[in-house]
């Protein structure tokens, strides 16, 4: 045992050889494994052993020995491993190489003691094997543990009856337990099925431990996959339980990089995992299922590791021609190849270089002939059919021809210019004003030819100085307002060509969250709230100054402020059940502005300013606007808008609240009137009181509330109602209750 | 050899692993060779190493150079490299003409002499010959990941001369290494495709990078660092034998290699937080 160590140098060497010699050929093999046992034996140096292990496990698993040889050398390779194993073996590589082994031999013998039923020995040592590997496993280090995964996966795909190809053929079968006669004298098949759907549990079981380990838990998905594919009587059950692991769910903080490479890669192999199954089997009954958790997966990946930004972005342009030309599927769909005739000869226009049809009739054909519709009616379905790469083609050939065109107008030009016949191209009919500095040069060919003629031009160019535009003449104030105007009016038809796009930035917004800043994405809201700080913010300062002769502004043209104010307020009128949030947005901002400009007196007055400052109060002024412009439209089912309209305006004033209660006016829409104010009683305590004192009015002036209104105010103000309530059921006309003496009250919100 | 333009400006800026050097002429190439057989019969017991797998769509640029980089590298591992996509693909004079030719039947120095006569001045330009020339003097053309059976010895790669042959003549390797998500994909699914039969383990990492030279350098480089972590854990592992070894290690000694691959990988991610980094475990 105790050999020294050159000698177990020179003995590795000559085995070396041994391995190239089986290697080119591996008729050999019996020969060197009958050779090679003694020597690598269990008792052999550590050294030996692990070349020993290697070597088997390279042999059993090597395509280029038949098996039927493996099956002759499997029994006397039995007797070396189970010693071994027996010893026992405590080196984590020969245990890795030997389990290995094992996982190879399993199906051979397997299948030897099928076809010889009286080799019950071989049996009974292989079992001996398996249950002492099984027995260990779980105390195995890692790297043997994964071995053993592999292992328990071949038992089971061995002891799971699969398809039978060929019946006549019982060589051509894939060893499972549908080869095994009914009345094996060594193999029972119930004890063995039962075995296989232990060992099953057993190696899905990783996917439910409290916390995975990701080596184990890959190492078993890529093992699945011929089980799913080969084994019908179990793959629904494998699947199942895939569908059930989320990886993410059985890791456990502290998320360091080790844990989130761990996740990433088990959702990425179960991933791949189900993406195989669904190649395999595209008609499989659970595919809808594997489809959703693949994207969940992805999802929740997405989720934890956030390394999405990590990721590079796409180049901006392919950094070389490899990029796109390798994506693309080229030698799927040839493109057809355009014929592109050179120009026609002679002086250049319009005409001949767009002309790419060498058809005679076709290129003089005047098309102005014919009336409009019918070229439409032509022109719309052959664009619906244009060949991307023939237009692609088409383009760069006008391209082309452009470049070479202009190229050689440039140098005709230049070579004028250098005769002394300065200015005049009267032969250029095609760009006479026109100096191409950026066309960029086509060919390094044409780039030389010209190249020595534009150094000696390019002073001239630069010497003509700039060209500075004179002043523009002042505007007149109603000139700015009219330009005031349009401009405004530009803004809402930005509104109105957002407001046609379909929203799909909403997703982005919705994670953005509190760190949102408003106006930052040019959606429709942003032009929104760009509109409404037009109208409020940005001319406040300039407005104060008018304030003081208030009767003439209002003679003078109205401000630009007012009519962007009037313009949105028509904007919301027009369709307000669906343009309220325009409306929230523009009166909190008033509101707001409005907060801000009374600060400012305040804080103007304090200072000591003599004058008498007015802040003009816009918000009341337009809130009732709306509401007015509103209420004679909303109908009897609009509670939705009312409510939130007056849920979402910042402060409810009186007046709100006699406009709301004139609805009960109507008798049709008592009911709203009344639930509004509930609304409000309900959910806007400041405005509490003021509510119900409107409400009370309401019961009292409009019999048709009192039902609705009854019920409200008996729960709210028990006091004033009961009585009355009790009067209404005597005399079905008793007088109102005394009113209440507050008559108005401002919320501070 | 050929003096390769590209490699003038990565020479300094190699902070973390001493710059490989260049891939010897092929004349030359044979000594050290000799020299690493009779190393191993000097200490066969010291010249384990990882055996390595390097992927790419058309096994010319990334995993050539990740191959090259493995191969010339001081520890020199076996390294044998694929592509995963159908047919090789290199840039042609336009995006709508690549230049095709087919896996496993044409050589590197074949598409060499044809692009050299086809039109030098581009393919020189666009770095297509250099690339060529690097590669023919690897290995004697691009190889199909899914042609590919594990466990098929490789003798004729090594009678060829391939670098990085040493070591994988039994056709097996135990790190496989691609360079886009994509090929990782294809070599995980090919991989459950070829049924395992091997029971073999073998770890499948991702290393995103871009399809162009210089990414090529700077991913080859980092795959490189990759490898060396990964095979200074794996020869840690194997020289502990036994028990007495085991009880010795403490903590995250104690682990074996395997364990240790996903720490590996998120250490070597940190460092190089611009090749996002993928992994599974998967079987030959």
């Amino acid at each position: 045992m105790a050999q020294p160590v050159d000698d177990v140098a020179n003995q590795v060497v000559q085995l070396n050889a041994a391995r190239k010699l089986v290697l080119g050929d591996a008729a050999f093999y019996p020969q060197i494994i009958s050779g090679i046992l003694p020597i690598v034996g269990p008792h052999a140096r550590l050294e030996l052993r692990r070349w020993g292990a290697d070597f088997l496990a390279e042999t059993f698993s090597s395509p280029m020995l038949p098996p039927v040889q493996k099956q002759q050398l499997a029994p006397n390779v039995l007797q070396s491993i189970q010693e071994t194993l027996l010893l026992p073996e405590t080196d984590s590589a020969v245990l890795q190489s030997l389990v290995q082994t094992v996982a190879s031999l399993y199906p051979l013998l397997f299948r030897h003691i099928v076809n010889h039923p009286d080799d019950k020995q071989s049996w009974e040592k292989m079992n001996a094997i398996k249950q002492d590997i099984l027995r260990r496993m779980d105390s195995f280090t890692c790297p043997v543990k994964i071995c053993c995964v592999k292992f328990l996966q071949r038992v089971v795909q061995v002891q799971t009856s699969g398809l039978i190809a060929d019946p006549r053929r019982p060589d051509q079968n894939e060893t499972s337990l549908a080869i095994v006669p009914r009345a094996h004298a060594v193999l029972a098949i119930p004890h063995l099925e039962a075995e296989a759907s232990g060992l099953l549990d057993r190696l899905l079981g990783v996917f439910q431990e409290e916390t995975s380990d990701a080596l184990l838990v890959n190492a078993t998905l890529n093992c699945l996959a011929p089980l799913i594919r080969t084994r019908s009587t179990i793959a629904n059950k494998i699947i199942t339980t895939i569908l059930d692991f989320y990886p993410a769910k059985h890791v456990h903080p502290p998320f360091t990089p080790t844990v989130r490479v761990s996740v990433k890669s088990m959702e990425r192999t179960a991933r791949a995992l189900l993406i195989n199954v669904i190649k395999k089997n595209p008609s499989h009954p659970l595919v809808g299922k594997m489809q959703v958790h693949i994207e969940r997966l992805m999802q929740s990946r997405v989720e934890m590791t956030e390394d999405a930004s990590r990721k590079r972005g796409f180049p901006v342009e392919p950094t070389d021609g490899l990029d796109n030309a390798k994506r693309v599927r080229l030698d799927a769909v040839a493109p057809p190849l355009l014929q592109i005739p050179p120009m026609a000869p002679g002086p250049a226009s319009f005409d001949k270089l767009f002309t790419l049809t060498q058809d005679i009739g076709l290129s003089s054909f005047d098309v102005k002939q014919l009336p409009s519709d019918l070229v439409v009616k032509i022109a719309v379905p052959l664009l619906a059919q244009v060949n991307q790469s023939m237009l692609t083609q088409a383009v760069d050939a006008i391209r082309n021809r452009y470049e070479t065109v202009t190229k050689e107008q440039n140098l005709a030009r230049q070579q004028q210019q250098q005769q002394q016949h300065p200015a005049v191209d009267d032969d250029d009919d095609y760009e006479p004003e026109y100096q191409p500095m950026d066309v960029p040069e086509s060919g390094p060919e044409e780039a030389d030819a010209v190249a020595p003629e534009v150094p000696e031009v390019q002073p001239d160019l630069v010497s003509l100085g700039s060209f500075v535009l004179p002043q523009p003449p002042p505007l007149s104030e109603e000139e700015a307002a009219e330009v005031g105007r349009s401009a405004v009016s530009r803004v809402f038809s930005m509104i109105n060509a957002a407001e046609t796009e379909p929203s799909t930035k909403n997703k982005s917004q919705q994670q953005l969250g509190f760190s949102r800043l408003a106006g930052s994405n040019f959606d429709r809201e942003a032009w929104v709230l760009l509109l409404t700080r037009l109208a409020t913010r940005a001319p406040a300062g300039l407005e104060s100054g008018d304030k003081l002769g208030k009767g003439q502004v209002g003679k003078r043209s109205p401000m630009i402020s007012d009519s962007i104010r009037e313009t949105l307020y028509r904007y919301i009128l027009e369709d307000f059940r669906g343009r309220l949030s325009i409306g929230m947005t523009w009166l909190n901002e008033e509101w707001y502005n409005d907060r801000i400009q009374m600060s400012t007196a305040a804080s103007r007055r304090d200072d000591g300013e003599e004058s008498e400052i007015n802040v003009q109060s816009h918000y009341d002024t337009w809130v009732l606007r709306l509401l007015d412009g509103i209420l004679p439209y909303l109908d009897s089912r609009d509670i939705k808008v009312i409510v939130r309209f007056l849920s979402e305006i910042p402060e409810v004033t009186v007046h709100i609240t006699q406009r709301v209660a004139s609805l009960a006016k109507d008798p049709e829409r008592v009911n709203l009137c009344v639930q509004a104010l509930m609304y409000l009683i309900m959910f806007r305590p400041p405005a509490r009181e003021m509510c119900l004192n409107t409400l009370e009015d309401v019961y009292q002036t409009y019999e048709e509330s009192r039902p609705a209104a009854g019920k409200v105010l008996a729960k709210w103000r028990p006091q004033q109602t009961q009585p009355t309530e009790q009067a209404n059921g005597a005399t079905e006309s008793a007088p109102p209750a005394a009113a209440q003496d507050t008559t108005t009250s401002t919320p501070a919100e | 050899m050929a003096f390769d333009p590209r490699r003038v400006n990565t020479g300094s800026t190699t902070p973390q692993t001493p710059p490989p050097p260049p891939p010897p002429p092929p004349e030359s190439s044979t000594p050290p060779e000799m020299d690493s057989t009779t190393s191993q019969d000097e200490s066969a017991l010291d010249n384990w190493k990882l055996k390595f797998c390097t992927v790419c769509a058309s096994n010319n640029n990334r995993s050539m150079e990740a191959h090259l980089r493995l191969s010339t590298a001081p520890t020199a591992f076996p390294v044998i490299s694929f592509g995963t996509g159908s047919l090789v693909r290199l840039p042609g004079p336009s995006i709508t003409q690549p230049n095709v030719y087919s896996f496993n039947t044409t050589s590197y120095n074949h598409m060499y002499e044809e692009l050299h006569s086809k039109d030098e001045r581009l393919y020189r330009s666009n770095g297509i010959l250099n690339m060529l020339d690097r590669n023919r003097n690897l290995k004697w053309g691009p190889e199909r990941f899914q042609d590919w059976v594990p466990g098929m010895p490789r003798l004729e790669h090594l009678s060829k001369g391939d670098k990085g042959a040493i070591g994988t003549e039994g056709g097996v390797v135990d790190v496989i290494i691609t360079c886009e998500e994509r090929c990782w994909d294809a070599v995980v699914d090919d991989l459950m495709n070829k049924g395992s039969s091997l029971n073999r383990p073998v770890h499948v990492f991702n290393v995103d990078i871009k399809d162009n030279h210089e990414e090529a350098l700077v991913g080859g480089k980092a795959i490189l660092d990759l490898a060396n972590r990964l095979n200074n854990a794996a020869i840690t592992q194997r020289q502990r034998h036994g028990t007495e070894g085991w009880a010795n290690g403490s903590g995250p000694a104690r682990q074996s290699f395997d364990e240790l691959v996903p720490e590996i990988l998120a250490e070597w991610q940190e460092k190089n937080p611009n090749l996002p980094a993928l992994w599974t475990l998967a079987w030959l």
